[in-house]
């Protein structure tokens, strides 16, 4: 992985691993993958002044109460120290080699996990296939289950430079606009859903921003990224997505829905009437057709909107999952093969089941549980179960 | 202060199932200075001498001649002692018969150890054993000396009872380090070379005395440019690893698997003994259990170790790959390595083969050794074997043994065997 220096006039700090400058509020160095201590970042920035960015919702009036500072979600608490070796549990020295059983632990670039409150969780991890892990995710809760809850997923395209910092500063950029409840405009629903509107473009808008701030001026082939946010409000979920990440709601009972669409030459090819198998498994499929980053022409979201009655699961995800599992169905199957409320051990067992296909692109796995939660210690079943 | 590096060279791939892992480990030194004068302790050098009745005129005239070219290298401050090695060993210099066998050279000790040189007469016979054990004593006499190296010279074969002089090399080894020659054609290689190899030193022929003194000089200054006292290889393997086999192959090949002490359960050192500015290969192979394509494991940390410090480190590395265009690839460096030991294994087993009289064997063996050498591109090998072989075919192996051969040339091949080439290292 290559190091980008921090854009002109960044407050950074040192990295605590390697020395080199880190943006302030990182979690980790994007130099050496080594996770920035906890002091060092500043706690979560107050509720943006009035006339700031996340404050223009243009035409759309406010409703004071619902963003009162107290409502900014704060981050999720970053992992103490190394992680131990998944494979037997031993210390893992700094070079990432566990100091028992060699194992090669993935940076905390590579694999990192956030679960900001019990019903809410995130695992990013770096498939096998390749080198790096391009994705980026984050994710924000409130304490209360089924209260509020803001998952982020960016997928760097692989083919261009430096798109695994770009993708990690877009996330972070999305987490600080979507970090205060949603506006709920003028009392009518269309007030409401254009005020909401113009919060997910000015997301995508900061995400876009920082994406491209990542880039060298001078670089052939900029970095670029897909976009997807849901944020659960009670029972009100809102999304927005550019390319092919996904957000899926998915019952308990009865069936899902993939709730994006995808900006993405399958997509094209799925309008015009093709079988949606035929469709992703033909070698464009994965050839997406708008994105964020330097060299985009139309990074407008498309947004929506769905009331959820019952029980079940808002799922956030990169295409390293839905290759193997596209279909709201076949996503519900192995959430039932996983036979877990906990939304930490659902994701690694995704995760594991993605990998367990092959791991083929880099797997983002984002969950809010809507409804009852039992958070199990006991271990994600096998990876690959039920597959 | 001394700097070392390491650089490692291996094909990390492994294919499914795949479990040995080889890697040539390159630590070079930097900076060593002088032995002795690096503030890690005081150096100690014995000369030892054969004055056994078989050393005739010429051999002792060149010996003695020999021996103070070797004391003219040693620097001022380093502790000196003199054997004259016989049925039983004398000690020359310091004449001295109880207290510190040692002293330390400045010009007048110096004056005192050249005119005991000179005093040398041969008779007797030859017992290597008792040599090694006054050369212990000395040393064990002074404390402050911890860098401790003696040259050994001889003519003929040890005439003791068949053990004596392994249990002597089990007492000497890993306290001090010799270099061993031979003169003349009268001792066994395989002997000599028992000793230099235990004590981390160098086997070599000298055909005629007049060779000696130019001997005597490189080794004594090689020995001064130590100025790294007392080096381990250290080496980590991952849990329920094997360690298949530890062996320096450049510049000389030894096998040092069964050296190894054990630090921890998981980590074991092997003494590499002084270093002076030189850079050394190692070849370890390590056996893992297989993985799942993709994944990766360190399968051996290489580090060298002063003391308990670790100087330097390269990290030998496993990846199971389902690619046969990577797995398939064995890394030059091990290639190379891989057939300089076999080279090695060919001229000792062809040579031991031909003494005992099986010219069938010799036959094939020097054979193989002669397409080896070609292979690896060991021109002095080559050279050396063709004074025992007529080659008619170096690609194919095939060669007819000499009818006559020089002994001293056969000698030279069988110590020379250890001696190996390089690969030239892309930058």
């Amino acid at each position: 992985m290559t190091a980008t220096p921090p854009a002109a006039g960044q407050a950074t700090v040192a990295c605590p691993s390697c020395g080199q400058p880190v943006p302030v509020g990182s979690r980790f160095c994007e130099g050496c993958g080594a996770q920035v201590v906890p002091g060092d970042a500043p706690p979560p920035p107050p509720p943006p002044p009035p006339g700031s960015p996340a404050d223009q919702l243009g035409s759309a009036p406010i409703s004071a109460p619902t963003r009162r500072p107290a409502d900014a979600l704060p981050d999720p608490a970053p992992a103490q120290g190394r992680r131990p070796c998944p494979t037997c549990g031993g210390e893992v020295g700094p070079d990432h080699y566990c100091l028992s059983c060699g194992t090669k632990v993935p940076s905390e670039r590579d694999h990192y996990e956030e679960t900001p409150a019990p019903w809410v969780a995130g695992v990013c991890d770096r498939g096998i296939v390749h080198d790096r892990n391009e994705d980026a995710m984050a994710v924000l809760a409130a304490p209360e289950p089924g209260s509020r809850a803001v998952l982020i997923v960016l997928d760097g395209v692989s083919n261009s430079i430096d798109s695994d910092v770009a993708s990690l500063a877009g996330a972070h950029a999305a987490r600080e606009m979507l970090r205060m409840p949603l506006p709920a405009g003028m009392a009518t629903p269309e007030s409401r859903a254009a005020a909401v509107t113009k919060v997910f473009e000015d997301t995508v808008k900061a995400a876009n921003a920082a994406v491209i701030a990542t880039t060298d001026p001078d670089s052939p082939n900029p970095a670029s990224a897909t976009f997807v946010a849901a944020v659960l409000e009670g029972r009100r979920l809102h999304y927005a997505n550019v390319g092919d990440s996904r957000g899926y709601w998915l019952p308990d009972e009865g069936p899902g829905v993939q709730l994006t669409v995808d900006d993405s030459m399958a997509q094209a090819q799925m309008a015009a009437g093709v079988p949606r198998e035929v469709a992703e498994s033909s070698p464009q499929a994965h050839a997406i057709t708008r994105w964020l980053g330097r060299d985009s022409d139309d990074a407008t979201p498309r947004v929506g909107a769905i009331d959820v009655t019952e029980d079940g699961w808002v799922l956030v995800c990169s295409d390293g999952l839905w290759n193997y599992a596209s279909e709201p169905e076949a996503l519900q199957q192995q959430i039932r093969a996983a036979g877990t409320t906990d939304p930490h051990q659902l994701a690694l067992a995704l995760v594991a089941f993605a990998i367990a296909q092959g791991g083929h692109d880099n797997i983002t796995v984002t969950l809010a549980r809507v409804g009852v939660v039992q958070n199990a210690s006991e271990t994600p079943p096998a990876p690959g179960e039920g597959a | 202060m001394a700097q070392f590096t390491a650089a490692v060279y291996q094909n990390e791939f492994l294919p499914d199932g795949g479990t040995d892992v080889n890697a040539i480990v390159t630590i070079s030194c930097e900076g060593a200075g002088t032995a002795g004068q690096s503030g890690s302790g005081n150096a100690g050098e014995i000369i030892i001498v054969d004055t056994s009745g078989s050393m005739g005129p010429a051999t002792m005239a060149a010996a003695k001649d020999a021996a103070q070219a070797a004391l003219a290298e040693i620097v001022d401050g380093t502790y000196v002692a003199v054997i004259a090695g016989a049925d039983r060993a004398m000690l020359a210099f310091p004449t001295v018969s109880s207290g510190p066998g040692m002293v330390r050279l400045d010009a007048g000790t110096r004056a005192q150890a050249q005119a005991a040189i000179d005093r040398f007469v041969g008779s007797g016979g030859t017992a290597i054993s008792t040599w090694l054990d006054l050369a212990g004593q000395l040393f064990a006499s002074v404390p402050e000396v911890t860098q401790r190296h003696a040259l050994l010279l001889t003519d003929g074969e040890n005439r003791e009872r068949p053990g004596r002089l392994d249990e002597a090399i089990n007492r000497a080894t890993g306290y001090f380090q010799c270099d061993c020659r031979g003169v003349g054609t009268d001792w066994q290689v395989a002997e000599i070379r028992r000793i230099s190899q235990a004590l981390l030193g160098t086997v070599d022929i000298i055909p005629g005395p007049e060779q000696m003194r130019a001997q005597f000089q490189e080794i004594m200054r090689k020995s001064m440019a130590r100025g790294v006292a007392d080096a381990k290889l250290r080496l980590w393997t991952p849990q329920g690893a094997q360690v298949l086999f530890v062996r320096q192959v450049s510049p000389t090949l030894e096998d040092l698997t069964d050296r190894r002490v054990q630090v921890n359960p998981l980590t074991s050192d092997y003494p590499t003994g002084a270093w002076s500015d030189e850079s050394r290969d190692y070849h370890v192979a390590i056996r893992v259990a297989a993985k799942a394509i993709g994944q990766e494991q360190l399968a051996a940390r290489v580090q060298l170790a002063l003391g308990d410090d670790v100087v330097t480190q390269g990290l030998v590395k496993a990846v199971w790959s389902n690619n046969s265009e990577l797995t398939a690839k064995i890394d030059k460096q091990v290639a190379h390595y891989t057939g300089q030991a076999e080279l090695a294994a060919m001229i000792q087993e062809g040579l031991a083969a031909k003494a005992a009289g099986d010219e069938a064997t010799a036959t094939t063996k020097l054979g193989r050794a002669v397409q080896l050498a070609a292979e690896t591109g060991n021109d002095e090998a080559t050279a050396k074997l063709k004074k025992v072989v007529d080659v008619e075919s170096e690609t194919d192996g095939t060669v007819r043994l000499k009818r006559t051969v020089e002994k001293a040339d056969e000698m030279a091949l069988d110590t020379a065997s250890t001696k190996t080439t390089r690969v030239r290292k892309e930058a």
